[in-house]
């Protein structure tokens, strides 16, 4: 965005932009049931390992993907 | 050996056929040998394109099937001497293809020509993965659309799967090209811009096609758009072919002229 749009707000809330934004969120979404199908299973075998150490309240695994990266996103949140 | 470029896109309408006529023109125009192949069977539309659709006698499952010979079937194009065209069968039975027949029709072909165009047909059925397991490079049509990009990003993702250069550990060359910019469009923030589909997709671009009444025109009379020196998507096919022969040619800039305030502050 240019100084220009950026004071007087002009690309903001455009469709173009809506358009990016959806796209992004769908992709990740559908490149990652095609990158990750063991997800479950990694999920319930991270739990196993991290109950042997700690409490673990939840894992969630996120999966960000595009043509040149694959990312696994994890993160572990513990009982208090 | 000749190279194999397929034309693909995942959706369709969004351009590949056109792709195919004009690309193979400017190939051949270059001095290449060029042979394109509609691989969309029970849907022709690259001789019409080409003009080319009173000329066929055979098609290509013909000359799979061995019903005649693959010289028979060619049809020479009527401007660019080195061009030739085989054309789809227009079966009801789009399952007719069959890998061995296909890969034995290209190698042959491979012998005979520098550049081997494949239009595949829309979607990701067996027809495509046809037209793309034999492939050196492809090229990846998008409009600026939803859902063209995310059609388009689907095949991206299984290209490799099915290529057998990939399998065999070898790199299949992937370009996007974008068709049907309206840049005044974009510039109003109403419209994908190419570096928004490029972000998207992550692949390099080897090609932008401004959105262009000439090419219905031209369509309508069966010559490629290509000729038509003056308008700006035969330009930018110009430039998509050099391209591929490996020229480096800067990105045509189609942007509008700026306002006052946003030159001096964009």
């Amino acid at each position: 965005m240019t100084l220009f749009e950026r004071i007087f707000g002009g690309k903001k809330d455009n469709s173009a932009t809506k358009a990016k934004d959806r796209l992004t969120i769908m992709l990740a979404h559908e490149r990652a049931d095609c990158a990750v199908p063991y997800l479950d299973d990694l999920k319930r075998d991270l739990l196993k390992v991290i109950k042997k150490y700690t409490q673990v309240r939840d894992i969630q695994i996120k999966s960000e993907n595009n043509q040149n990266i694959d990312m696994l996103e994890i993160e572990i949140q513990l009982d208090k | 050996m000749g190279e194999v470029i397929t034309v693909t896109s995942g959706k369709g309408g969004v351009g590949k056929s056109t792709l195919s006529a004009n690309l193979a023109v400017g190939l051949a125009e270059a001095g290449k040998r060029v042979v394109a192949v509609d691989f969309d069977i029970g849907l022709r539309n690259l001789d019409m394109i080409l003009g080319l659709e009173n000329r066929i006698v055979y098609d290509v499952v013909d000359v799979m099937e061995g019903r005649c010979n693959l010289s028979q079937a060619l049809i020479n194009d009527k401007r660019a001497k080195n061009l030739y065209f085989l054309p789809a069968s227009q079966t009801s039975d789009k399952n007719i293809l069959e890998r061995e027949k296909v890969a034995k029709l290209l190698e042959e072909l491979k012998k005979d020509f520098d550049i081997i165009i494949l239009d595949s047909p829309a979607g990701i059925e067996s027809g495509f993965e046809h037209s793309i397991f034999m492939a050196d490079r492809a090229l990846i049509v998008s409009t600026p659309d939803v859902s063209a990009v995310r059609d388009a990003d689907r095949v991206i993702g299984i290209i490799d799967a099915k290529s057998d250069k990939a399998k065999a550990g070898e790199e299949v060359k992937k370009h996007v090209v974008i068709n049907r910019i309206k840049q005044d469009m974009v510039d109003k923030g109403n419209m994908l811009s190419v570096e928004d589909v490029l972000s998207i997709l992550a692949l390099p671009l080897i090609g932008i096609i401004p959105e262009d009444e000439n090419i219905i025109t031209s369509t309508n009379e069966g010559e490629p758009i290509f000729y038509h020196q003056k308008s700006p998507a035969s330009n930018a096919y110009r430039n998509i072919a050099k391209r591929v022969l490996g020229e480096e040619i800067p990105f045509m800039d189609i942007t509008q002229k700026k306002g006052f305030l946003k030159r001096i502050f964009g």
